[in-house]
């Protein structure tokens, strides 16, 4: 008995080691993810769905308030201050800014995650073909990501995983930053394949797309802008014979007509949580979700068009007389099951002004709340392609290719495939005049689609524009040429040593 | 029996006659119940041969030599007593109950240790002081009645008080104690435990005593140890008490006028931000309050023009019926005893629906098979089922809109016309069924040898074991379910939490002539196991299965189907060596070793031991002072752990997650920390036991200082390192304080007792050291997640509990608009009747660099005082405990006064700011204009200092020949008041439980009945 019980610790330490190692049961670690392709291949599956979800809900709308084609409903203004300054361009439009700090801080995560996966990858000795095509699809995420971070905040800290000792995680200088863009997209048009059965995964196509469109809406201080090597890799896509515009605008935003030979990339979305998207939610009307919520363009108002972006051109609006265009990117009649809604007491009264369309989902309709609407949303479309290709085609003074390609398809397809001569642009109108009504082509072309604040940035006409168009900014009269860019986070400079408060945005410095 | 004289037995002398007699004549009863006690012995002091016992009455009768003779009276289950006759011919003794049939002896990590031996820190209440409150939760039985633990409690059904030891010394992990009930380490659901068969609480505070727990005694230890039968005649003990509970406090909310009047005042003051020359009493004629109203429904001017206010919280609350019982038996011999129970509790909830019902059972026997082995158990099952409501059911009632009719019409509650889809309908909330039902085997089981003299090897194996059955079902006719269209859904969660602990002990203790010395080695291994399966369900064709029938969910592709499983596990080894000197210098080292499966491979193993000194100088012989009996000195060094972290802290976690039909691999967030280890706290414990003039009157007072110099916390993440968070050992912390706790026997007559006890806590900590040069580390949270929040934010040389916010200045006049016309906002508006916060570094922008710390959570003082008074069967017994300098934030006041009468509004908003009324704190009511609210500046900050009257208690007991007559041993009725008085400025619910749901207060009746 006594000398059992005495060689108890004995067998008791020596089991301890074992005893005490118990490793998570239902979650892999960081080396195991990364030690083979058959775990990083859901990885990257895991990174494109974290990045369409950077585009749904509300935080999805985030960049496209404060512009000149859309600002918050009325209601939104006056109860979410910080919300507010996205529109209002005021001191709530700061480094405390939590709307923008939410951006910034769901993005920052899918960049290392695909750094980690880049590095992985280049060091893995698996099947080469699929390891290039997965690096690939890491190299397009990361550059997706960062070609927007830098695009709204400029200088922005480079994630290199394989570089992590020497370049930190500071801020740095627009030609690195662009540097890595074009190199990482670069690879994946180089290694991506053609076409995809996965929708969710890019194809070459649409790395070529994105690469045309770093060159063009690189700022000048990047170094690469570059309207030759756009147009080149536009070109590309476009003799590529895959891709066509269908021939009904609306059709575009018919969910049984998803991923359409249009689509160079769309994020796919259903109606069942977690992979709607809640878009209707934000776009549609109040007034319409009191009366049923499960009325298909029923909503909260976060945000509704400007009335320069829902006005015909005779009020001082975008919109000109035939354009298919206008019904189908925006909601004018609210009459639901033949009764015209009211306004309601206690609301911001713009309620029953026109509202975004492109995101209501009639599969909800009557059934489900618009809270379920799960339509997929553009990100790189063919229309989208040929813009910028005639964009780039003007600067190259090739003007009237550019127009002809305008008139040709876009405009030809918007007017319902027989466009009137009058409503053709002239071929002959100067380099500039095209300029500006580019613009405004992009706006009734791509409303609401995501790209605009970008297009505002780089024409240049950013303070002028907004302010002209949005009401809020237009009452606030507080935007200045430093708006276009964001303030970095106070809680990033508070806890990142290497981005100091002295390397904040100009105008924010406090 | 040698050393077991305990100089804290209270004696109750009668002088019946003035001359000195050779027979003695006396009775003994129980000093709590007055209860007599059969089969005690007496015997001289002088000639322990000598003696008698007493008989059922508790009498006795002996011949005693003359001159001076102490008697000892020794009953088990009972201290002894020693008491000197003098010339009393009839003497009334009462004996203090001793704890645990082992009479000093509390059973710590599978080893039995003697309660005097526990030279730190610690404070014990036995099962009397326990009964005290009338409560089936052991947390709440504790509350004021212990020197430095501060109890919260809560009064939805069910739901455990929550109890802190010494304040603050861990930031997130773990600020809870550990309990270990008959040896059993358990974590959580301590309300399975019936209050009944406690027989004993100790608090242990210090490293000197909870250094035997290792890594898991930074949060203090509370031993719990339950009741065992006692050598003599079986008994029978039946205990029952019935209860009505009510809301102690409801908040102060508008009535219907007001709400409407504050919604005009908002609006009006809106437009005129716009037009400044606008003609107002027309605006609010045209606009607010004729039939076009924007800014009111119909509904609303209807209720207002017909003098209506509704009261919705009233419809989904009510009074809240309590009863409990508990029937135990118990007995035994010398050589073994057993005590068994049974309790029924039913609690109905203060919200509709709400119920919670527990029946358990315990048996707790203990036998020698042979002189040297001894078997036992301590084995306690309960079965609880609880009726859950909604959550959102009294939070959408309390802020429900005045004006509108009470009823099932809408799916949501609205104010205008503004129907808010997070606020729904609550009486249709209360359709939805919720229940929970679990089942809990506690069990410790223990073989004890003693192969020769003064060895003892003892093994433990114990098992908790909880299985958990969570169900919910949610009906269509919900707002709940309209909102997300789900058609019916029902859930299933089953949980099983499977702990197993096994404690192998050696000890060996002798008695060297003067010398006492006990030495303990160890081994503690335990494993802890929990996994869960739950299974969500969207669809039904109809209402009527509820939760039971999840095939007949059509929606197949929104079902949702969980899991998890995770296993812990702690091994350790321990060791304790005590030695004594002729009960006057008294040491106790112990030393443990323990690993853990919750750090890296490098960081599993952390060593913690301590010393503890004692010195009792009224043992000494040059001790002539006769007003103290009793003067120990104590001091105790110990280093103490912390491994409460989440758990798998040391890897980055990358989870399976299922969308767009496939598996995707996502981080959770959290970067995996290798080199996490142990919280290591440094505690340096001295105390002073002091007791005077016959032990009328006592004092314990302590000291602590501890250094926690490895604090654990989640600490947040710059995004642009790829995650957001992460575990890490941040800095130190100090936290010190004092306890002090009195006792008075201000009368000791035979028919008439009064005793008197105080206490009083205090601690204070300080955050004085952060990882690197950071000096702050900030708390992100709020609707984004990312604000700075205005509490658990981290400053060096702060406290923990330090608030941090704007301070308020004052509210702007139109004195003031000069003066402050050039200060940037950031936004804000600033009018006349605006708050207008302290611009810190005044450089005219209000921005993060103006706030301060605005105040501290921690109190400068807090604990308890009570009274008892017994006169012949009578007995009074108040109870209060009280919060000193403590401040609060009540996020629900703040709502309330931020209202512009779209939202439920406080009475106070009565006194806000006009152009009438402008010497006042409360800003004007202003709609949809972005300004500073309550929340942004410290005005929101309460003064939560308070006094409660916790207990009252009135209860007689059946003079003996009364309960005689009915052959009962003892019979007692009482009635008590629980929390029936509370005074303070705090404007929330309730200064303690804060403001999520309110307080309680009930009134009890209960009966004690034993033969």
């Amino acid at each position: 008995m006594k000398k059992r019980i005495f060689l108890l610790p004995l067998v008791f330490l020596m089991s301890c080691q074992d005893f005490l190692n118990q490793e998570p049961q239902t979650a892999l670690t960081q080396e195991q993810v990364f030690s083979k392709l058959e775990n990083i291949d859901p990885l990257i599956t895991g990174l494109y769905t974290s990045w369409r979800n950077a585009r749904k809900d509300r935080g999805g709308f985030m960049f496209q308030l404060g512009g000149d084609e859309s600002q918050q409903g009325a209601f939104q203004v006056k109860s979410e201050p910080d919300q507010a300054g996205l529109d209002r361009y005021d001191g709530f439009l700061a480094p405390r800014n939590n709307a923008l700090t939410q951006q910034w801080d769901m993005r920052w995560p899918i960049v290392t995650a695909a750094a980690k996966a880049i590095l992985a990858l280049q060091t893995n000795k698996e099947d080469e073909n699929r390891r290039n095509q997965l690096l690939g699809e890491a190299s397009f995420i990361w550059a997706a990501v960062c070609f927007e971070l830098t695009q709204y905040w400029g200088d922005i800290p480079v994630i290199d995983a394989g570089k992590i000792a020497e370049l930190g995680t500071g801020r740095k200088p627009l030609p690195m930053v662009y540097d890595y863009l074009v190199r990482y997209l670069q690879f994946a048009a180089d290694h991506l394949p053609e076409s995809q059965t996965d929708k969710r995964r890019v194809t070459k196509y649409a790395a070529m797309a994105l690469l045309g469109k770093v060159y063009l809406y690189a700022p000048q201080a990047a170094g690469v802008r570059d309207y030759q090597k756009a147009a080149d890799q536009f070109q590309k896509v476009i003799q590529s014979g895959k891709y066509s515009l269908v021939p009904k605008y609306a059709d575009l935003f018919d969910p049984g007509k998803a991923n359409s030979t249009e689509s160079l990339y769309e994020f796919q979305f259903t109606n069942t949580y977690p992979d709607n998207n809640q878009t209707q939610w934000q776009m549609g009307s109040r007034a319409l979700a009191s009366v049923d919520g499960n009325c298909s363009f029923g909503g909260y108002d976060l945000m509704v068009p400007t009335a320069y972006a829902y006005s015909d051109v005779t009020k001082g609006g975008v919109w000109e007389t035939g354009d298919t265009r206008k019904d189908a990117s925006i909601r004018y009649d609210f009459t639901y099951k033949g009764e015209a809604p009211k306004l309601l007491s206690g609301f911001g009264g713009d309620e029953l002004d026109p509202h975004v369309k492109k995101f209501e989902d009639p599969r909800t309709q009557g059934t489900m709340s618009f809270w379920y609407s799960g339509k997929n949303i553009f990100y790189l479309r063919y229309a989208d392609v040929l813009l910028c290709y005639a964009e780039c085609l003007n600067e190259l003074n090739r003007t009237s290719e550019a127009v002809t390609i305008v008139n040709d398809q876009i405009r030809n397809r918007a007017f319902g495939g027989a466009i009137p001569a009058s409503l053709k642009w002239a071929s002959g109108i100067s380099q500039d005049d095209f300029r500006t009504k580019m613009l405004d082509e992009r706006m009734r072309e791509l409303a609401f689609e995501g790209w605009r604040r970008m297009d505002l940035i780089r024409s240049g006409k950013f303070v002028s524009l907004i302010k002209a168009r949005n009401n809020w900014a237009a009452q606030s009269n507080t935007i200045q040429e430093f708006h276009m860019r964001y303030p970095i986070p106070l809680t990033e400079i508070l806890q990142n040593e290497e981005i100091p408060p002295s390397a904040q945005n100009p105008g924010y410095q406090q | 029996m040698k050393n077991r004289i305990l100089p804290v037995i209270l004696l109750c002398l009668t002088t019946v006659g003035a001359f000195a007699q050779h027979v003695l004549k006396g009775r003994v009863t129980d000093q709590v119940t007055q209860a007599p006690i059969f089969g005690a012995q007496i015997t001289l002091k002088s000639d322990r041969t000598k003696g008698t016992i007493t008989n059922d009455a508790g009498e006795f009768t002996l011949q005693a030599p003359a001159g001076a003779v102490t008697l000892i009276v020794h009953s088990l289950g009972y201290k002894d007593a020693e008491v000197p006759v003098g010339n009393q011919t009839f003497l009334t003794i009462s004996l203090e109950e001793d704890n645990a049939k082992g009479l000093d002896e509390i059973v710590v990590v599978g080893a039995v240790v003697k309660r005097e031996n526990l030279t730190g820190a610690v404070s014990s209440i036995n099962s009397a002081r326990i009964s005290q409150t009338p409560t089936n939760s052991i947390n709440q039985a504790l509350q004021g009645k212990v020197a430095g633990a501060y109890v919260v409690s809560n009064a939805q059904p069910g739901s455990d008080a929550s109890i802190k030891i010494r304040g603050n010394n861990s930031i997130q992990f773990g600020t809870n104690p550990i309990f270990v009930v008959d040896g059993v380490i358990i974590d959580g659901g301590f309300n399975t435990l019936n209050p009944d068969d406690i027989a004993s609480v100790d608090v242990l505070k210090d490293a000197a005593s909870t250094a035997i727990y290792g890594s898991r005694g930074a949060n203090g230890v509370v031993v719990v140890t339950t009741k065992k039968g006692k050598n003599g005649v079986g008994k029978v003990s039946y205990n029952a008490w019935f209860g009505v509970q009510q809301f102690s406090k409801r908040a102060a909310t508008m009535g219907g006028k007001d709400l409407f009047n504050l919604r005009v005042d908002a609006y009006a003051n809106a437009w005129q931000e716009k037009n400044p020359q606008g003609n107002r009493d027309q605006y609010i004629a045209d606009s607010l309050v004729s039939d076009r109203s924007i800014a009111f429904g119909k509904y609303e001017l209807d209720a207002y023009r017909a003098g209506k206010s509704y009261d919705w919280l009233d419809a989904v609350t009510r009074k809240g019926f309590q009863q409990n019982h508990t029937l135990n038996f118990s007995g035994g011999t010398e050589k073994g005893s057993y005590f068994v129970s049974f309790n029924y509790t039913d609690q109905k909830g203060l919200v509709q629906n709400s119920n919670y019902r527990r029946l358990s059972g315990r048996a707790n026997i203990e036998q020698y098979i042979k002189p040297w082995l001894k078997i036992g158990t301590n084995t306690t099952f309960s079965n609880t089922k609880e009726k859950y409501v909604d959550g959102s059911v009294f939070s959408v009632a309390a802020g429900a809109n005045p004006l509108l009719k009470i009823d099932t019409t809408g799916y949501y509650l609205k104010y205008a016309d503004i129907q808010n889809q997070d606020a729904y309908n609550p009486l249709r909330s209360l359709w939805i069924t919720g229940d929970n039902f679990s089942n809990r085997l506690l069990s410790s089981n223990y073989i004890n040898i003693n192969p020769i003299k003064d060895l003892n090897i003892r093994s433990t194996v114990s098992f908790d074991i909880t299985s958990q059955q969570t169900f919910w079902y949610t009906p269509m006719t919900t707002g709940q379910d309209k909102r997300n269209s789900n058609h019916g859904k029902a859930s299933q969660k089953k949980t099983l939490y499977n702990n197993l602990q096994w404690d192998n002990t050696i000890t060996y203790s002798k008695t060297f002539g003067d010398h006492y010395v006990s030495l303990l080695g160890g081994t503690s291994i335990q494993l802890n196991k929990y996994d869960y399966n739950q299974v969500d369900a969207f669809g039904f064709p109809n209402d009527d299965f509820g939760y039971k029938f999840l095939g007949g969910a059509y929606s197949k592709d929104k079902t949702t189907l969980s899991s998890d499983f995770v296993t812990t596990t702690l091994a350790s080894f321990l060791g304790r060596a005590d030695y004594n000197y002729k009960d006057k210098y008294f040491a106790t080292a112990t030393i443990r070793y323990d690993g853990s499966s919750k750090f890296g491979a490098n960081n599993k193993w952390g060593a913690f031991p301590s010393l503890a000194l004692a010195y009792d100088m009224t043992r000494e012989t040059f001790w002539n002072v006769k007003a103290i009996n009793r003067l120990k000195w104590r001091v105790g060094f110990g280093i103490a752990g912390n491994q409460n972290i989440p758990n798998y802290a040391f890897a980055s976690l990358y989870r399976p997650n299922y969308t767009n039909n496939s598996v995707t691999y996502v981080s959770d967030g959290r970067l995996g920390n290798p080199f996490l280890h142990w919280e290591r706290q440094k505690q340096l414990n001295v105390g002073v036991d002091l007791s005077l003039l016959d032990s009328r009157l006592t004092l314990t007072a302590d000291y602590f200082n501890i250094d926690n110099d490895n604090l654990l916390m989640v600490r947040t993440l710059p995004t642009t390192t790829g995650f957001t968070n992460t575990v890490s050992n941040v800095g130190a912390l100090n936290n010190k304080g004092i306890e002090l706790t009195l006792g008075a026997a201000l009368i000791r007559k035979k028919d008439f007792q009064w005793n008197a006890n105080f206490m009083l806590s205090s601690d204070k900590n300080k955050i004085t050291r952060l990882y690197g040069s950071t000096k702050a580390i900030y708390n992100k949270g709020g609707y984004t997640g990312v604000e700075i929040q205005r509490t658990g934010n981290l400053f060096l040389g702060e406290s923990l509990n330090s608030v941090y916010s704007l301070k308020f200045d004052k509210i702007a006049q139109q004195s003031d608009m000069e003066r402050i016309k050039n200060i940037d906002f950031a936004g804000r508006t600033v009018h006349p009747g605006d708050i207008i916060p302290v611009d810190k570094d005044g450089n005219g922008v209000i921005n993060d660099d103006d706030r301060y710390v605005v105040g501290n959570l921690t109190p400068k003082f807090y604990g308890g005082f009570g009274t008892d008074l017994t006169y012949k069967g009578i007995g009074l017994n108040l109870f209060f405990n009280y919060s000193y300098g403590l401040k609060r934030l009540s996020g629900f006041y703040e709502g309330l006064m931020s209202s512009t009468g779209l939202s439920a509004a406080h009475q106070d908003l009565n006194r806000r700011w006009t152009p009438q009324n402008t010497d006042t704190n409360v800003p004007r009511a202003l709609y949809g204009v972005p300004r500073y609210s309550y929340g942004d500046t410290d005005l929101g900050l309460q003064d939560a200092s308070f006094l409660r009257l916790s207990t009252f208690t009135v209860s007689y007991t059946l003079p003996r020949q009364v309960s005689q007559s009915l052959r009962l041993d003892n019979t007692r009725f009482y009635m008590t008041g629980t929390n029936q008085l509370l005074f303070t400025k705090d404007k929330g619910y309730d200064p303690e439980t804060g403001d999520g749901y309110p307080n309680a207060k009930m009134i009890t009746l209960g009966l004690n009945v034993t033969f």
